[in-house]
């Protein structure tokens, strides 16, 4: 009886993976990965960065090919894919990086695919320009987005990040798909952003489509349900209805250690006024005053649009501002660049960190010391690169990144590791005061924990850290006050210890005439 | 999608449907290509009434076609974000080669057969600066000096180092058949000849390629993000096999033109001219990091350095500044089309 029910279920198997193995070079990414997913179910991929996740998907889309094992898709037996073969089987993917073409349109982005795909993939044929408009219109419906004219023919590098995973998703949902992969779909998406994408998940899935999520974020695979399948070092190590685990049981099954979910703030502020921000006017912001203590750590949200990303950088100088006052240490001083913000004694790690932050083909050791050549360097302009190795290494150190190769380039790790190198520079400056841009967008369990415990260390020895996260646990974790941002201005100030994520959700989406309780 | 955001969505939308001249020229860079040729023509044509004459616009008309031909080829590469600087070898080599083939072996080659063997020797050679592009993984910048110097060092050592000063009859009764042929005031004979017709159908085809067929829209994928282009399953090996050969089939076609109009074979020409045609694919908007440009903007670059090339002299200006000229347009072209990026 279970034996002809599991041959049932093979035979209605969507996809299934069998034993599959993936070597890079020495490392063993994947080891023996056996994974049955059936159609118009949600599944939820989780582990920490590195466990082999992505490569999984890679497989699956036909990006990589296993070193062994086998890919049974439909009833048939494939040793690898290509993506053609993936994609005209049904398998679409939302690549974490969303995999958009910046220069060209939307429609051309969601729709140029589904003509590729009926071309297998050859190139010597016509472009129909009839067909990518309707195509396009009838997706970016189903999305939620726009289909007007203008809308379809925005170059996508002028769209904010939110639309481009919109159109991303968009894209995945244009042609009739079996399969629905979406790597951290939800990073960048609002709140109410987030409902949207899980309306569109429930409609896929009523239409027998699969959906499989990979994510950090817990509490919306709860909302999606379906099940958990949990990766650590490359083997799959539970399987089954999510409902059936715990948040705590699958931190622990991620990480194979426990974590407790405790706030990770103990210490106190100092009395000693830090920064003073005064009436500060930029694109997006309109008038914030506030003030930091040293050994402070202010937490400050928003949705997307209410101008905490702008604040962050205006700060920082990045994109500077219009009017106001900022005061360091008592003294009125002006940030109109980065550089002079660093000469200031004002740090970002900003949120985007692979493209502002990183030098991703350069090596761990020339990415900790970039803040400190001009101080490495002697009379002539040469860089001691003893020394630079050994402050390299004690960073890492005080990181607790998990290789002791300094000269493996940062690109190639996982982004747990690649946010330690970033904050890690930082410390080599000693910064006064650090503002922290979605310090673990995209990043593990097990390295959040590094994470956090890393600024509570800098608030210890009297660093002011200012964190701008739309992460709201993160917030009542490490913050000692979080101030609630909407329409460029503070609605709420909150005690981190007392608040709760309903009272901030709620401050979020209060208008500034409103008041809240 | 929550109402408000979808409403900002349409607002934005909205906003960039409002004309605004700042974002036509974000959008269509070539704009500005167009208004500084209309300036300079205008500007030209107050202090030289003569710059209007059908024989000097002919002039002009006449010089664009190698030029046109080779930047037709540079900007489809540009646009899929590699970039060429052999096809001036590519088109000494087959315009040469051709050229000897006809004199010493085949007298008697219709002009036809010569011009398609010159294309499509030029498309081989451009296959294998693709290939190589392709498989060493190494950027088409390099590919392509490597491989000018190994073209023109083969035609030197082992086809010819003479300079052919009399052409097989048929390539020099090509280069003087006429298109249109009139009687300028003065009584001298004005003639547009029957080669400036391939420049047209040539940039036609080109535009038809990149916006009428999936090959064309690859190539711009491509030119966007290679990586992610390859992931959504466009094949890079077909993508640079294609530009390349295309790129070189339009350089082995404009060499042929370029020996049938001159009336002789210099082994030793062409070589060196490549910036000049890469600067006029750039001042027509294309950007040097790829993914963007149009045909269109193209042959509007071509015909602003032709048009400074030949009309300094008509204002006064010696022919040695044309350089400077050129220069400070590209710098300022340049400037102008980055700050408009910065400020989106």
């Amino acid at each position: 009886m279970a034996a002809q029910a599991h041959t049932a279920q093979q035979s209605a198997a969507l996809l299934e993976l069998r034993n599959i193995q993936k070597w890079f070079g020495g490392v063993h990414a994947l080891r023996g990965i056996d994974l049955t997913l059936q159609p118009g179910e949600a599944y939820h991929l989780l582990g920490e960065n590195g466990c082999g996740k992505s490569t999984v998907i890679k497989i699956m889309s036909g990006a990589h090919a296993p070193t062994s094992g086998e890919i049974v898709l439909g009833g048939e037996s494939f040793s690898s894919l290509t993506p053609i073969q993936s994609l005209a089987a049904g398998i679409e993917t939302v690549y974490q990086d969303l995999s958009l073409l910046p220069n060209l349109t939307v429609a051309e982005n969601v729709a140029l695919n589904e003509q590729l795909v009926n071309a297998n993939g050859r190139l010597a044929r016509l472009f129909d320009r009839k067909r990518l408009r309707e195509t396009a219109v009838r997706a970016l419906a189903a999305a939620g987005l726009p289909t007007d004219g203008a809308f379809l023919n925005t170059i996508v590098s002028d769209l904010p990040l939110a639309s481009r995973q919109l159109v991303a998703i968009a894209r995945a949902i244009a042609t009739r798909a079996k399969l629905v992969i979406m790597d951290e779909p939800t990073t960048s998406l609002t709140r109410r952003e987030v409902d949207n994408l899980i309306r569109v998940v429930e409609r896929l899935r009523s239409e027998n489509v699969a959906v499989l999520f990979v994510t950090h974020k817990l509490d919306e695979c709860y909302r999606i349900g379906g099940h958990a399948v949990v990766f650590r070092d490359g083997q799959c190590v539970a399987q089954g209805p999510i409902a059936n685990y715990s948040k705590k049981e699958l931190a622990e099954l991620m990480t194979g250690r426990s974590i407790d979910a405790q706030r990770y703030r103990t210490g106190k502020p100092s009395d000693v006024e830090l920064l003073k921000v005064d009436r500060l006017v930029a694109d997006g912001v309109r008038g914030m005053s506030f003030a930091v203590k040293k050994g402070e750590i202010l937490g400050i949200t928003g949705l997307a649009d209410s101008g905490r990303n702008e604040l962050a950088m205006a700060l920082t100088g990045v994109a500077p501002a219009t009017a106001g006052v900022v005061a360091l240490d008592g003294k009125a001083v002006s940030v109109r660049s980065p550089a002079e913000a660093i000469e200031r004694g004002i740090g970002y790690v900003p949120e985007d960190r692979l493209a502002e932050g990183l030098f991703l083909d350069k090596s761990i050791f020339e990415n900790e010391i970039a803040l400190i050549v001009s101080r490495l360097a002697n009379s002539l302009g040469v860089v001691d690169r003893e020394e630079g190795r050994a402050i390299a290494a004690r960073l890492s150190e005080e990181m607790r990144l998990n290789t002791r190769n300094l000269d493996l380039p940062v690109g190639a790790l996982s982004g747990g590791n690649q946010q330690r190198v970033l904050i890690g520079r930082w410390l080599s400056i000693a910064p006064k005061l650090l503002v922290l841009h979605g310090p673990t967008v995209g990043v593990d369990v097990g390295s959040k924990d590094t994470i956090y415990r890393v600024i509570q260390a800098l608030a210890e020895a009297g660093m002011g850290l200012v964190i701008v996260s739309d992460d709201l646990p993160e917030l009542l974790q490490n913050a000692d006050r979080i101030l609630v941002m909407n329409s460029g201005r503070v609605v709420a100030e909150v005690d981190a210890e007392q608040a709760t994520e309903d009272q901030l959700y709620k401050a979020m989406l209060t208008t500034t005439t409103e008041t809240l309780q | 999608m929550s109402v408000s955001r979808t409403d900002e969505l349409h607002g934005a939308a909205g906003q960039s449907r409002s004309f605004s001249f700042g974002e036509h020229v974000r959008r269509r860079p070539e704009t500005i290509t167009f208004l500084l040729l209309v300036a300079i023509c205008v500007i030209v044509a107050v202090v030289n009434p003569a710059f209007l004459q059908p024989s000097t616009l002919i002039d002009i008309g006449r010089a664009s076609v190698v030029m046109g031909l080779f930047a037709l080829g540079v900007f489809i590469i540009l646009a899929a974000g590699g970039i060429d600087v052999s096809f001036t070898a590519i088109a000494a080599f087959t315009m040469y080669s051709m050229t000897v083939l006809v004199q010493s072996y085949l007298p008697n080659l219709p002009i036809v057969v010569v011009i398609l063997m010159a294309t499509l020797g030029g498309a081989a050679l451009g296959i294998i600066n693709g290939l190589l592009v392709h498989h060493l993984k190494v950027p088409s910048l390099i590919v392509t000096i490597g491989t000018q110097y190994l073209f023109r060092g083969f035609l030197l050592s082992f086809i010819g180092t003479v300079w052919i000063m009399s052409l097989p009859p048929q390539m020099g009764a090509f280069g003087r058949m006429p298109l249109v042929q009139f009687e300028s005031a003065n009584g001298a004979l004005i003639t547009l000849p029957f080669y400036f017709l391939v420049l047209p159908i040539a940039a036609f085809g080109t535009w038809w390629i990149l916006n009428r067929t999936l090959m064309g829209r690859a190539i711009f994928a491509v030119g966007g993000n290679a990586d992610i282009a390859s992931r959504l399953g466009y094949s890079l090996r077909t993508v640079h096999v294609f530009l390349f050969g295309y790129a070189g089939a339009l350089a082995g076609l404009a060499g042929i033109i370029h020996v049938c109009a001159n009336r002789q074979a210099n082994p030793f020409d062409l070589v060196g001219t490549e910036i000049n045609v890469i600067a006029a694919v750039v001042l027509g908007g294309a950007r040097i990091t790829g993914g963007t440009g149009t045909v269109l903007g193209t042959l509007l670059g071509v015909l602003l350095i032709v048009v400074l090339n030949s009309v300094l002299v008509m204002v006064g200006i010696p022919s040695t500044w044309q350089r400077l000229v050129v220069g400070s347009f590209i710098l300022l072209a340049a400037a102008f089309f980055v700050t408009r990026q910065r400020k989106k």
